[in-house]
């Protein structure tokens, strides 16, 4: 090689020396992108599929204002860690008839807020942009495009058994996040 | 369009037409190892920042956390190896571009400050890889930083202080790993950065050193091919290594209680060598030593001054080095091969590997517990109570004798019945029932008639340790015989009823004496019925309720009972059988009256021997073991 070299060779030389530097760039790269982008795809903080004791089902009487509940998974596995009894989230739950009972999730499906319960109004509110939903969760106004997410609540022997779930904020409908 | 584009952002950035940089004496392999340099330092860049995004430095969290990476992640064994061999060849290929250097006199006026700068680099690099170490939080990592800040500690005058700055404190914790974690990957990274600029920057200014007496080349493409060449062999070698050994090794979580052979990483073995073969001096060596190496470093271009650089006229400085080298090379390889001719500490390893193995399954199976990685053990379902099991237990109630009687002489000392996966279920029962004296219940027990016999051969002066084999003495029962206790309800009778089968219970369905035999038809009933004590959620009612018609006809109340702690007319009462509270009171007391009864019952009581937490961890793994099938059991893993 020298200054001799006709100029194909060159440009051969500067075309092999790329290539296989970026041959060796790709080859480090791609285990590093697999890693890094590995959570997206997983299920990294479990969620519990079963019913979640609330406790006993007497405890709502009818025509009573929403009861708010925390829901508390009894364990729940986040990335490397199992924790036990993992706070998940809020409920608002209330006796709707003598064997029936209505639950809805405290997230609000606007972007995620915590909604209360606004006993002056009869109605919920979301602190955040000001949505309100009637007691059976139906949208009254403000920004959020569905009404309040209802969640599965059942009473199995006595006790109220809910099933969490979190849906996609900010869509018309009810989709599991 | 290209040189439009080209022209555009040099202009910006202000850079003008230049000449291309040219290399005098023309390109050459030996120039290579900078290069290479560079491209592992960006590679622990890029691997370490993705690693970065998954690790978690703090006592509890962080071995978790790079188990998950090597175990769990996808391959984030493959980035954490890369990472972790990848600091390994650094300081291979930083002591070949330091050897390549001093060989062709690159030192020498008027390079001596980038020598300087790199011998500086060495010791970062060095440092970087002591800091990278503990962040594991594993016993191999854990202990080799306790020697190391204990090495430390010993410098005089300021010792201790480095070592409470670096650990954080006075003792191992949260602080010491987010320090270490904070030079490891903000301090070091960032000076180690700076000084490579600097050194790469004067090495470019002075130009390499011309090692022939070549027309000079451009540096592009003809070192750059050499380089890029040099790179992918590297990342071939490591990349084939690290794949072998599937990525970097991770021992058991750091644990102070348990011993460790804390060996440093492999480049700083000879270290660790020099130490052992000092003795009582190892204190001074271990400071002296490296103090001596790294000086004699900084001093090689003040003692090397001629301007000579062919080989042959610097045999002193060269030769210096190359005992140096060879010093460093035989002390590693002696401490390698000490430790590979110690038997003893193969069994410690092999041990500690068993460890960590199970370590990394029970993390990966059920993960690691908020109070810390060490606790991933204890916490695992049933290992408290598996290991009391298998020191406590196991002895006599070991499934693991022969079904057929023959084979059983061997097992005398096994005497209880099996305890096994499926251990008080419905067919458990069922089978017990129908012959209690079987092989995998009472037949080695006092309470079953064979060893009765062979106990009363015992006693006439027998003495054999066969009770299988001896022939049974068809008449004689034994005086202090238990078996007449129970089937029958005249007590005074009972001496001449000689047909009656002396055993302490007889099969339900096949007995010669007492009440009607059970008929095989009523025995699921009978089964539901003793099924159902435990409190069993899944128990038949209208079954059950026919049971306790067997339960009487049957004769069974002839003996027992059904009430809660109260003990049967001849025999156990079976008040709660099998459930968690009357496995935790059988533990406790099996003499008691309500139980086997002292005459009866050869099994320990275990209420002094054992907490009562303990006892009830035993019960409920009983419990469990009765819907528990042998996969179950072997999910659990090892202990």
């Amino acid at each position: 090689m020298g200054d001799k070299d006709p100029p194909d060779r060159r440009k051969f030389l500067k075309v092999a020396t790329c290539a296989m530097g970026g041959g060796v760039g790709l080859v480090v790269a791609g285990p590093v992108i697999r890693l890094v982008i590995d959570p997206a795809d997983k299920q990294t903080v479990t969620s519990p599929t079963e019913p979640l004791d609330l406790g006993d089902a007497r405890q709502l009487t009818l025509g009573a204002p929403p009861t708010r509940v925390e829901v508390i998974a009894p364990l729940v596995k986040d990335a490397w860690v199992a924790s036990q009894n993992v706070v998940l989230g809020a409920a608002w739950i209330r006796r709707t008839g003598a064997d029936a009972f209505d639950a809805r999730s405290a997230v609000c499906p606007h972007l995620g807020c915590a909604v209360g319960w606004d006993p002056a109004a009869n109605n919920y509110l979301c602190p955040c942009h000001d949505s309100h939903f009637g007691i059976g969760g139906e949208k009254l106004s403000g920004p959020a495009e569905r009404g309040l997410d209802k969640l599965d609540l059942k009473v199995v022997d006595g006790r109220l058994k809910l099933t969490w779930a979190r849906f996609k904020a900010g869509r018309s409908t009810q989709e599991p996040a | 369009m290209r040189g439009k584009l080209a022209a555009f952002f040099r202009e910006r950035a202000a850079i003008g037409e230049h000449e291309p940089a040219m290399i005098q004496g023309g390109a050459s392999f030996a120039y290579v190892f900078g290069s290479v340099l560079v491209f592992l330092l960006l590679l622990e860049a890029a691997t370490g920042a993705a690693l970065a995004a998954f690790y978690s430095p703090s006592t509890t969290d962080a071995w978790g956390s790079v188990a998950y990476i090597q175990d769990q992640a996808s391959l984030g064994w493959l980035v954490r190896g890369l990472h972790f061999h990848g600091g390994g060849a650094i300081v291979v290929v930083a002591g070949l571009h330091l050897v390549q250097t001093a060989v062709s006199g690159a030192y020498k006026r008027p390079r001596e400050l980038v020598w300087w700068l790199g011998v500086l680099l060495l010791v970062l690099t060095l440092a970087w890889a002591v800091t990278g170490y503990v962040l594991r939080w594993d016993q191999a990592g854990y202990w080799a930083n306790r020697v190391e800040l204990g090495i430390a500690a010993g410098t005089p005058l300021v010792g201790g202080k480095i070592r409470d700055l670096a650990l954080g404190g006075n003792e191992y914790g949260n602080l010491t790993l987010t320090r270490f974690y904070a030079l490891h990957v903000v301090l070091l990274p960032a000076l180690v950065t700076i000084l490579t600029v600097a050194h790469v920057a004067l090495a470019r200014k002075h130009g390499t050193t011309p090692l022939r007496d070549r027309p000079a080349a451009p540096r592009w493409p003809d070192q750059s091919l050499r380089d890029a060449f040099a790179m992918a062999l590297t990342l071939a070698i490591l990349l084939a290594y690290v794949v072998n050994q599937h990525g970097a090794d991770l021992a058991a979580p750091a644990d102070p209680s348990q011993a460790y052979d804390a060996r440093p990483l492999w480049y700083f073995r000879w270290l660790f060598e020099l130490r052992e073969l000092s003795g009582s001096a190892e204190k001074i060596v271990a400071m002296v030593v490296p103090a001596i190496v790294g000086g004699f470093l900084v001093a090689l271009p003040l003692l090397d001054k001629k301007p000579e650089r062919a080989a042959r006229q610097r045999t002193l400085a060269l030769g210096a080095l190359a005992g140096m080298f060879a010093l460093i090379a035989a002390l590693t390889v002696m401490s390698l091969v000490r430790d590979s001719g110690d038997a003893e500490l193969a069994k410690r390893s092999e041990a500690a590997q068993k460890l960590a193995d199970r370590a990394r399954m029970l993390a990966r199976a059920n993960g690691v517990p908020v109070t810390g990685a060490q606790d991933v053990f204890s916490t695992a379902p049933m290992w408290k109570a598996r290991t009391i099991f298998a020191q406590k237990c196991s002895g006599c109630h070991d499934d693991k004798r022969p079904k057929d009687p023959k084979g059983m002489a061997e097992f005398k000392d096994v005497k209880g019945p099996y305890i096994a996966p499926g251990h008080g279920n419905r067919a458990w029962l069922k089978a017990f029932l129908m012959n209690p004296n079987a092989p995998e219940f009472w037949a080695l027990t006092k309470l079953s008639k064979a060893s009765v016999k062979a106990q009363a051969n015992e006693d006439a002066g027998g003495n054999t340790d066969k009770p299988a084999d001896k022939k049974p003495d068809p008449k004689k029962p034994d005086p202090k015989k238990p078996a007449d206790k129970k089937d029958d309800k005249k007590a005074d009778d009972k001496a001449d009823d000689k047909k009656s089968d002396d055993l302490a219970m007889p099969s339900c369905c096949v007995r010669k004496a007492g009440p009607a035999p059970v008929k095989l038809e009523e025995l699921d009933d009978l089964v539901e019925l003793l099924y159902s004590l435990s409190g069993a959620a899944d128990a038949d009612k209208a079954k059950v309720a026919r049971g306790m018609t067997v339960f009487e006809s049957g004769g069974c109340d002839n003996c027992h009972t059904m009430n809660e702690g109260g003990a049967g007319a001849a025999g156990p009462g079976l008040g709660g059988l099998g459930s968690r509270d009357y496995y935790t009171s059988f533990i406790s007391n099996p003499k008691s009256p309500i139980h086997m009864t002292a005459d009866l019952s050869e099994m320990p009581q275990f209420n002094k021997e054992l907490s009562l937490v303990d006892r009830d961890a035993v019960a409920a793994y009983l419990l469990w073991l009765r819907t528990a099938t042998k996969a179950d059991l072997d999910a659990l893993g090892p202990l």
